[in-house]
């Protein structure tokens, strides 16, 4: 048979000898550019032909890889013939040494040996128990930021007024333009939607009322609790997970530092003052818009004025300024949870972060929820 | 033939290195033969892990050029530079492994990306390169879940899977045992010596260094250029050069001596 090239560089000679067998002639350059050409086209030469026995003369293989070794590997393990391992001569010494660093077929078949699957009842059982063990975590992180508070109440010094600072204006000031924008254009957003059915009752200045309460009693602490947790709380559970996986928790222990006392305080400490904060500037902002929008209706400031005086109360500032504190204090918790909480690996601070944006959100509504049941039972 | 008489297959010509206005080396002009061990040496500071960097193309130098086999590495483009970047596997000091990946799916990225081969094939190549840095049976494990010493042999496996003709090591003894350290010692030996591969180190450690080097280079921090060059037994005991003399003796800095002593 004739030489057949495939590709520039390599060719695969077939020839069938009297005695049933076949002789194989390869040539040129077996490397990783040739190699799936050269094994389509062994595939093909060998197809549809069986044979007692193979023999391979690779003795005008000029260079060689791994990558193309593994065509001789599969050749001499009888891939291409089954219950045939091929018979290999003439080849180069570098690269018998390349074919000799693989490994033998037990050797791979242990090395794919996937780990066994679990049964659903131990997966399940896992799953189960690292619930428990979790909530008892929480549990533990709870008591630690107490006796750390405790301990701080005794000792202010311990407080460390700098670094309450820094996070403090990372959380509240830097956050200022966010929940202007989000505030303001919630405002504007519930003013418009609202005016078109008010409008057919003729209630349209009742806009400067109902914003008013929703900004105050509801969205103005929400929303800056939503934006609370993914910019602060995610960022203290990245920045504390960076810390624990840098060993930086491990080295503030052994020098008899507290990581609770020295890092979480702070941090929830800052997240509690700035919450509140953020969410009277957040109630004013949506009030901004809501007044914006009704102006433009045509109608006078001083009766919307009035409007919002007559609706709103001291009790539901109040009742909007504690529920913003509670945020504050859960999603700051949470976040210095997850971050001393991280995991060691490469994806775990992003997990953590996570973790700490999705769990506050969550209890963020929860925690909402409670507050309106009692709310509307105590008549607040 | 020995490596001494075998051609050029980098050559760095009036490399100069830098950040921005600061200068870390100027004016190198070295050249690594085929399938020697080439190692390059320094004190900390002194600017090797820059050269490897630049070497490798992932920091631009200011002025000079790097030629792989008589190709511009730096003007280099397209498939010209492809060709170039699979010409050379890179083990970094960490090993860089994707934590996502189990060792020998990181060893068959780069079989996955660039070949053709069928699914059983490249894991037969990955799990070989593996099997020759000894970690066949942790195939399936995850880097995390490895020593740092086996990180690193992942990487010089990830490194190896396209059978390049260079590897270039970043400090392959660092932070590592005196044991692990040989057997890497050992693996980079036989990697140049079995397989023809040219092997370009980064490292600072006098053991390793005379354990693997075919020829080495010295880069100063303060004189900020080449040094040395030659086999680290001449440097040893004939260099005239007082850092060189220093370096091999494992002697303290004089200046810091009087401060500290």
């Amino acid at each position: 048979m004739r030489p057949v090239a495939v590709g520039p560089q390599v060719g695969v000679e077939l020839t069938e000898t009297p005695s049933g067998g076949a002789l194989m002639v390869l040539s040129g350059a077996l490397d990783v550019r040739t190699a799936a050409a050269t094994r389509r086209e062994i595939s093909t030469q060998l197809s549809g032909k069986t044979f007692q026995a193979v023999e391979i003369d690779a003795s005008r293989l000029e260079h060689g890889d791994a990558s193309g070794m593994v065509i001789l590997y599969e050749l001499t393990h009888g891939r291409f013939t089954p219950g045939v391992l091929a018979t290999l001569r003439g080849l180069r010494p570098e690269l018998e040494k390349l074919l000799q660093a693989f490994p033998p077929p037990a050797d791979v078949q242990a090395a794919e040996r996937h780990a066994p699957r679990k049964p659903i009842a131990v997966e399940v059982g896992a799953a189960t128990l690292g619930l428990g063990r979790d909530f008892l975590e929480v549990v533990a992180f709870l008591g630690r930021l107490s006796i750390a508070a405790g301990a701080i109440i005794r000792r202010p010094r311990w407080l460390r007024p700098s670094e309450l600072a820094r996070v403090f204006e990372k959380a509240g000031a830097n956050a200022l333009f966010i929940v202007s924008l989000i505030s303001l254009l919630t405002g504007l957003i519930i003013a418009f939607e609202a005016a078109q059915p008010l409008k057919t009752f003729g209630a349209q200045i009742y806009i400067a009322n109902m914003i008013g309460l929703v900004m105050v009693r509801e969205l103005g602490p929400i929303m800056t609790a939503i934006v609370f947790a993914g910019r602060t709380g995610s960022a203290f559970a990245a920045e504390l997970g960076t810390m624990k996986v840098n060993e930086e928790l491990d080295a503030l222990r052994t020098m008899g530092l507290d990581p609770t006392r020295f890092l979480v305080i702070q941090r929830v400490l800052a997240g509690t003052l700035a919450m509140p904060l953020l969410t009277a500037y957040s109630m004013a902002m949506g009030i901004l818009g809501g007044v914006i929008v009704t102006k433009l209706m045509g109608f006078p400031l001083a009766l919307i004025w009035k409007q919002l005086t007559s609706a709103l109360g001291l009790d539901d500032i109040l009742f909007g300024l504690v529920k913003a504190v509670v945020f504050g204090t859960v999603v700051s918790a949470l976040g210095c949870y997850h971050g001393v909480h991280t995991r060691q690996g490469p994806s775990a601070v992003g997990d953590s972060a996570t973790r700490a944006v999705v769990s506050g959100i969550l209890l963020i509504i929860i925690i909402d929820a409670i507050f309106s049941v009692f709310a509307f039972a105590l008549d607040i | 033939m020995s490596p001494a008489e075998k051609p050029p297959i980098i050559e760095v010509k009036h490399l100069t290195i830098g950040y921005d206005e600061r200068i870390v080396q100027k004016d190198l002009n070295f050249q690594v033969r085929k399938g020697e061990v080439f190692v390059i040496l320094g004190g900390s500071g002194s600017g090797k892990s820059s050269l490897l960097k630049c070497m490798i193309g992932l920091l631009a130098p200011l002025e000079g050029e790097i030629l792989f086999d008589g190709v511009d590495m730096l003007t280099a483009e397209g498939e010209e530079h492809l060709n170039l970047l699979k010409k050379f596997g890179v083990m970094y000091q960490s090993g860089a492994l994707f934590g996502s990946m189990t060792l020998v799916e990181n060893a068959r990225l780069p079989l996955d990306e660039f070949t053709r081969l069928d699914l059983d094939e490249r894991e037969l190549v990955a799990l070989t390169k593996l099997n020759q840095v000894g970690l066949l049976e942790a195939a399936r494990r995850m880097p995390a879940e490895l020593s740092g010493g086996m990180q690193k042999r992942a990487g010089i496996a990830r490194a190896m899977a396209l059978d390049p003709a260079i590897l270039f090591l970043d400090e392959p003894s660092a932070g590592l045992d005196p044991i692990t350290s040989a057997g890497l010692d050992r693996l980079i030996r036989s990697l140049s010596r079995d397989f023809g591969i040219t092997c370009v180190v980064v490292t600072h450690e006098l053991q390793s260094i005379f354990a693997i080097a075919d020829r080495c280079i010295m880069v100063d921090a303060q004189r900020k250029t080449l040094i040395a060059e030659g086999k680290p037994a001449e440097l040893r005991d004939h260099s005239e050069d007082p850092v060189v003399r220093q370096f091999f003796r494992r002697e303290a800095d004089p200046e810091q001596g009087r401060q500290t002593g």
